[in-house]
């Protein structure tokens, strides 16, 4: 694993967006977004269904590619490097910004092979290392009491809270530098989700991550940059408390409001 | 910058299995063309001496005297066809109505298992069971010389179409949607008039098709219409005249057909092809042609009476088809568990150990070689079959865009090969793969180009039950398609694919017209897949037509059904355990 290079981060700068419009097929889902995403920082993404925020996730890993039909034009900078240049290595770039799904979706394997493949998928083959890893990854995603006796049953049998936090030991094992998570919680009943959200204020010691949320008391509680979205643009970004309390924008304030009563 | 280097290497690979998979994929549309052009060119010889006129419109089959005319054949394939339509497939369509909508949900599960029962018989002992029990019965019954002919051959087919009719139906009356019964129930139609009046004809397409697809078996079928059919090239004068479907007319001959004669076979498999094609016309005219129409009381098909409409709306008629429905499913299981129980009865007294195990020789034959050859074909067929199939489904899924004009393409090919006739097959793999003389190996090939379009569906079926976010998981990761497809798709597809194995087992077993050219019926010992070698249900062909030996019939028949039986309740649990795993 220690051959995939990692991105390089040396401005602070974990993501930089600029200028992006985004097309499927004919319709424009994200137009002229520009916005930084700071390291070891978590960035929520907020603003009513169909914005365009798992469409901008989804554009930063390039799982977008999997879309027929889905364009992307201007730039996306990660540590500097353009995601979008013909020469960009996917493989690279998915390992180091990792992603969680709003359903979690564990492979029909065991917990211990779920949190293996990602350092198989990278060549690691021996046994100690990859007990290591998966000891490692499962502390980090705090699920290792929860599942250290059952690291051989199958990971569809856990709980829906479990799942998704086994899905966040697999994106950790690969050891990401960003993670994204969209509405990671939102099938989650709230104690899994108070977990989650714990559990990300750790995670943000070592890796910078992005979470899109529906849930704007999830983002003022865990979140230090929020940015607003609005029919496929980014209205304001901002620090979270500023975004809340004293928004520049209109629109921001009447979707805050709107949702507060 | 070694991390570049490794994906650079590995895009390649990613493109190259991509080839591999595009390649499998067209592996279905070589096969069909090359099955189309073997026939047609070793049919060029008669019709260039004979002409194709003569072929068509002769109407006597007389080789010895140079007449080479097929009409006699091809109006008792059509009759054939069509009374095997009119019994197998009212008897099948009713079934299904039965099983959707009158059986008892205790039941429901056992009437499942006997439809696929029915379609696990071998068509051998459907012939068999033909030619012991039915001929007798018609000829007390009716007084007649020999009972075989039109009627014994439209009964015999029609039992064999009866479970494609009856489970194909059942698909295409359960995807009516609920709304459709709520709505006539709500305006205070009966169970009975809903059936019959709203459901049914909303499911008319799909029946349609159903009933098609029973076509296109009762004119490919061979084996067990030579047993019943009395076998003489003439036009059917009445329901016990002795007549021979085209199938059969290739059957008999081509042991020792030469020259203009055995092409002239040959032609007799192109026509069979025709009718292939001109079915699967048929059968997408059907798909396209209008939508279900639903809700209107008055529209059902043919097959459900001219009459049906007049009695449909005073609910009369619904009543008495309702009964008839469980009247027909009670008979299609009744005689199930006849034939089930007639063939064990009288063939298990007739196995010993020494016809099963010892080594046969010419005049004493035994089993031994039939467990040798049938593990043989078994092996090898599979072992060409399942690969490119799952090839072929893995590109159709995971790689080719929906819709598009090749899939459509590929998709027309795969059809085609699925509706050919296992007697053409043979045909085929006579003249392609008997280069050498006949081998259990060229047996096996020609049975895997039949296995192929069933194990590309049920593959592709699995592999669509996998979600989507399961493969996302995958790449999210950094992994490659490839990689996603190996380590991900295909183990959460692999009941799918054991089922789809196991299926083409069942099929490999029961097979016997694509193999008596191609591996050889005789019922020695093969040392390698290379001698020539009879599997069980080939046998079954010798004891019954070219050697005929009631005795050793009766017991081989009994292991092939025993067979069946052990393939049947694999696919039983790994279905059940598949449908648990979902829950
Ligand atoms: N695969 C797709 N094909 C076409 N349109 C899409 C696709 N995914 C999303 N969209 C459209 O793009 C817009 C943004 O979607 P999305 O990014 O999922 O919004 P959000 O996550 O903010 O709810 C929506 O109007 C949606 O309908
Ligand atoms: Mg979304």
């Amino acid at each position: 694993m220690k051959e995939i290079q990692k991105f390089n981060f040396s401005d602070g700068v974990a993501v930089e967006a600029k200028n992006v419009d985004l097309y499927y097929g004919k319709f424009q889902a994200l137009k002229k977004v520009n916005m930084r995403i700071q390291e070891k920082r978590i960035t929520a993404m907020i603003g009513p269904s169909g914005c365009g925020k798992s469409t901008l996730l989804k554009s930063l890993n390039r799982m977008n590619d999997l879309v027929e039909g889905c364009k992307v034009e201007g730039e996306i900078f990660i540590g500097g490097e353009n995601v979008y240049e013909k020469t960009a290595d996917l493989s690279r770039l998915r390992k180091n910004v990792g992603m969680v799904f709003q359903r979690p979706n564990p492979f029909a394997m065991s917990v211990y092979d779920n949190v293996a493949y990602g350092p198989r998928t990278f060549g690691i083959r021996k046994k100690t290392e990859l007990d290591e890893i998966v000891e490692r990854s499962l502390r980090g995603a705090a699920i290792w009491n929860e599942l250290k006796d059952r690291l051989n049953k199958s990971a569809l049998g856990l709980s829906g809270g479990q799942q998704q936090r086994l899905c966040i030991a697999r994106s950790l094992a690969v050891e990401p530098q960003i993670l994204l998570m969209d509405e990671p919680t939102s099938a989650l009943d709230p104690i899994s989700t108070g977990k989650i959200e714990e559990l990300c204020m750790q995670l943000k010691k070592d890796v910078t991550i992005v979470i899109v949320t529906h849930n704007m008391q999830q983002a003022l509680r865990i979140s230090d940059q929020t940015a607003f979205f609005l029919l496929g643009e980014m209205v304001e970004i901002g620090d979270t408390q500023t975004v809340f309390s004293m928004p520049k924008e209109k629109r921001t304030e009447e979707y805050i409001t709107g949702r507060f009563g | 910058m070694r991390g570049r280097a490794v994906t650079k290497s590995e895009s390649k690979s990613e493109r190259g299995a991509k080839t591999l998979f595009a390649i499998s994929a067209t592996f279905s549309v070589v096969a069909v063309a090359a099955i189309f052009l073997f026939i047609f060119f070793s049919s060029v010889p008669a019709l260039k001496e004979v002409g194709i006129f003569e072929f068509l419109f002769g109407d006597v089959w007389d080789p010895n005297r140079g007449e080479y005319g097929l009409l006699p054949m091809l109006t008792a394939t059509l009759l054939t066809t069509l009374g095997a339509l009119l019994i197998g497939g009212s008897v099948g369509v009713f079934s299904a109505i039965f099983l959707v909508y009158f059986c008892p949900k205790r039941f429901k599960g056992v009437f499942d298992q006997v439809i696929v029962l029915l379609a696990g018989i071998p068509s051998i002992i459907y012939g068999f069971f033909g030619m012991v029990v039915l001929l007798p019965f018609l000829r007390k019954t009716f007084g007649v010389e020999s009972g075989s002919g039109l009627l014994a051959s439209s009964l015999i087919l029609g039992l064999m179409i009866l479970p494609t009719v009856a489970s194909l139906s059942k698909n295409a009356l359960e995807s009516v949607p609920a709304s459709y019964k709520e709505g006539s129930l709500a305006l205070g139609a009966t169970k009975e008039q809903t059936v019959f009046g709203v459901l049914f004809p909303a499911a008319k397409k799909g029946i349609l098709s159903a009933l098609t697809l029973g076509a296109g078996r009762a004119i490919g079928e061979t084996m067990a219409v030579q047993l019943v059919c009395g076998n003489s090239p003439f036009f059917p004068k009445g329901l016990f005249s002795s007549i021979r479907p085209l199938t059969v007319n290739i059957v008999t001959d081509m042991g020792y057909a030469l020259g203009t004669r055995r092409s002239a076979l040959f032609v007799t498999g192109l026509v069979l092809l025709v009718f292939v094609l001109l079915l699967n016309v048929l059968l997408a005219w059907i798909k396209r042609e209008g939508k279900p129409q639903a809700g209107k009381e008055r529209i059902l098909t043919p097959s459900a009476g001219q009459d049906g409409r007049v009695y449909c709306k005073k609910g009369g008629l619904s009543t008495a088809l309702a009964v008839v429905c469980r009247v027909v499913a009670g008979l299609a299981s009744a005689t199930l568990v006849f034939l089930i129980g007639y063939i064990l009865v009288r063939g298990l007294p007739n196995l010993s150990l020494e016809f099963l195990f010892d080594r046969p020789t010419y005049n004493r034959p035994t089993l031994r070689g039939a467990f040798v050859s049938t593990f043989y074909v078994i092996l090898i067929s599979l072992a060409v079959a399942v690969p490119i199939g799952v090839a072929t489904a893995i590109f159709l899924v995971e790689y080719a865009k929906v819709g598009s004009k090749f899939v459509k393409g590929l998709r027309v090919f795969i059809d085609t090969l699925s509706g050919i006739p296992s007697i053409v097959f043979g045909l085929f793999g006579m003249v392609a793969f008997c280069g050498q003389g006949e081998s259990l190996l060229a047996g096996a090939l020609t049975l895997s180009l039949m296995l192929l379009p069933t194990v590309i569906r049920s593959v592709e079926e699995s592999l669509l039950a996998v979600p989507v976010s399961m493969r996302e998981g995958s790449l999210a990761l950094g992994a490659s398609k490839v990689r996603t497809i190996f380590k991900v798709v295909l183990p959460s597809a692999a009941s799918g694919i054991f089922t789809a194995v196991i299926l083409s087992i069942g099929r490999i077993v029961s097979e016997s017209a694509a193999l008596i050219f191609t591996a050889g019926s005789v019922p020695m010992l093969p040392d390698s897949p290379l001698d020539s070698g009879a599997t069980f249900a080939v046998l079954m062909y010798r004891f019954t037509a070219e050697r005929p030996d009631f005795a050793a019939a009766y017991a081989t028949a009994a292991v092939l059904l025993i067979l069946v039986a052990i393939v049947n309740l694999f696919v039983f649990v790994t279905e059940r355990k598949l449908k648990k795993g979902k829950k």
